[in-house]
């Protein structure tokens, strides 16, 4: 009876321990001229609140509009679904604001976000290499 | 009547299959679309109306708008042009009149200019920043096809003059916002007041799905008898929204130097999603406007349905305590 529990204890650790173990890791990325902004910066560049942290323009990339990391970027930085983020877009249409442009893949994001300055975008952190600037690490 | 409804769902399926039909990249349905490689984004929207009412059929295409906007750099611009009321026809005891107004109004015209994250600049027309109703007052961004009488009473309800903007966005957002006009309105016939001074000051905190905002102004009111009135006016407002919920309500006063012209005016609004397509809507609202002498209670119930989100089909019944106001709405709206 003892022996049950216990077993049932270590496979429970087990299986805690193990999804931990492989949860994925992300991260905001930005070009190197830009090195630190705040949640509520990056939430305020994405939705196109604003186009600058402190003087500097800045560029926010998008991966496309189903990919499994925007909608996890989506849901933990912007705290906003699919559905709402698409009517947030359309009264921002009557506003006079676009959404930011989306890319196909994360390597089109590392190379744009290399390349230009001021860009930010997100990506898997296994992706991320030392010509990139780390704002925010988070995982699933 | 038949053919109106017809060619309503003619054209909604219309839009739908382009919506459906085309990627991210190409155009989509509420979304306008750049011309060229120009800094030149065009849309606009619709509407029309249908209100039962004392006796009274009336069938209204209400709104027919032009939208052009884009930016360059630190400066942007908006562009709308609109035929209000564009047509009506009225219906009481098998007596029919029309009428139309074929002017095209200017609702907005104003370039932008950001300073830097925290500072914006604006000059030109546009809706007066005060509440969050009248921030998007267009039929088809809105949860029912009327307005409460708060955002109609109480302020101007577009400013032709300068906005300026403080922002901050940290843990929570904070915005302080300054209006001022010393000059005539860009297009008059076009605002709910007529007036050649608007002045207001206002701050807005946003925390996660909560905000509050508050605001202070006054303005120079022409009156019938061409002399001026100073008006004041106090407005406080609140948000909250989630992915199934929002709840927005406002509250505001007006006075002129003498006497309160309009005590109060409050309504409250709760919208719940029942999917991306569904939703219930209940607003009351109560009022005292002492210029035109009436005290109203209202209670509102709607239902909007939208096939795709830039399409919205709006029912509500409006029960009033005035006698013979209690009315049945039905509006159309697209934004494309």
């Amino acid at each position: 009876m003892v022996g049950a529990i216990l077993m049932k204890k270590f496979i429970l650790i087990y299986l805690i321990s193990h999804s931990l173990l492989i949860a994925n890791e992300y991260a905001i990325v930005a070009n190197k001229s830009i090195h630190e902004a705040s949640l509520g910066q990056i939430k305020a560049l994405f939705l196109k609140k604003s186009s600058y942290i402190k003087n500097k323009k800045v560029v926010p990339v998008n991966l496309s509009s189903r990919n499994p990391i925007r909608i996890h970027f989506e849901k933990h930085i912007l705290h906003m679904s699919f559905n709402r983020l698409k009517s947030y877009w359309t009264k921002q249409h009557y506003l006079g604001h676009r959404p930011p442009i989306s890319m196909k893949s994360q390597k089109s994001i590392k190379t744009f976000i290399k390349k230009v300055d001021g860009s930010i975008g997100y990506m898997e952190l296994k992706n991320v290499d030392d010509e990139l600037s780390i704002l925010y690490k988070w995982s699933e | 009547m038949k053919y109106f409804i017809i060619l309503i769902l003619f054209i909604t399926i219309l839009f739908a299959e382009d919506t459906i039909t085309n990627q991210e990249q190409s155009y989509q349905l509420g979304n306008g679309m750049q011309v060229g490689e120009l800094p030149l984004y065009v849309g606009g929207y619709f509407s029309l109306d249908y209100r039962y009412k004392d006796g009274e059929n009336r069938y209204r295409i209400d709104d027919i708008a032009f939208l052009a906007y884009g930016g360059y750099e630190k400066i942007s611009y908006m562009a709308e042009l609109e035929y209000k009321e564009f047509y009506t026809l009225s219906e009481k005891d098998d007596a029919y009149t029309t009428q139309k107004d074929t002017r095209l109004h200017t609702e907005r015209l104003y370039g932008d200019y950001n300073f830097n994250e925290n500072y914006m600049l604006r000059l030109g027309k546009f809706n007066s920043q005060i509440g969050f109703w009248n921030l998007l007052p267009i039929n088809v961004l809105r949860d029912t096809s009327s307005n409460p009488y708060t955002t109609d009473i109480i302020f101007p309800r577009f400013t032709t003059g300068l906005y300026a903007a403080y922002n901050s966005y940290n843990n929570a957002e904070i915005q302080i916002d300054l209006t001022i006009q010393h000059n005539e309105d860009l297009d008059p016939s076009y605002n709910n007041y007529t007036m050649d001074e608007h002045h207001s000051l206002g701050t807005t905190y946003t925390q996660e799905n909560i905000s509050l905002k508050a605001s202070i102004g006054m303005f120079d009111k022409y009156t019938s008898t061409n002399t001026t009135q100073v008006l004041y006016y106090a407005l406080v407002s609140l948000k909250y929204e989630t992915e199934k919920f929002q709840f927005m309500s406002e509250l505001g006063s007006q006075k002129s130097t003498q006497e309160y012209t309009t005590p109060y005016a409050f309504f409250a609004q709760g919208v719940y999603h029942l999917n991306q397509e569904h939703a219930g809507i209940i607003r009351l609202e109560s009022y005292e406007d002492k210029v035109q002498n009436t005290q109203d209670n209202i209670a509102i119930f709607g239902y909007t349905y939208r096939p795709l989100y830039p399409i919205a089909f709006k029912t509500e019944y409006q029960f009033h305590k005035l006698q013979n106001e209690n009315q049945f709405l039905f509006s159309w709206s697209v934004l494309f």
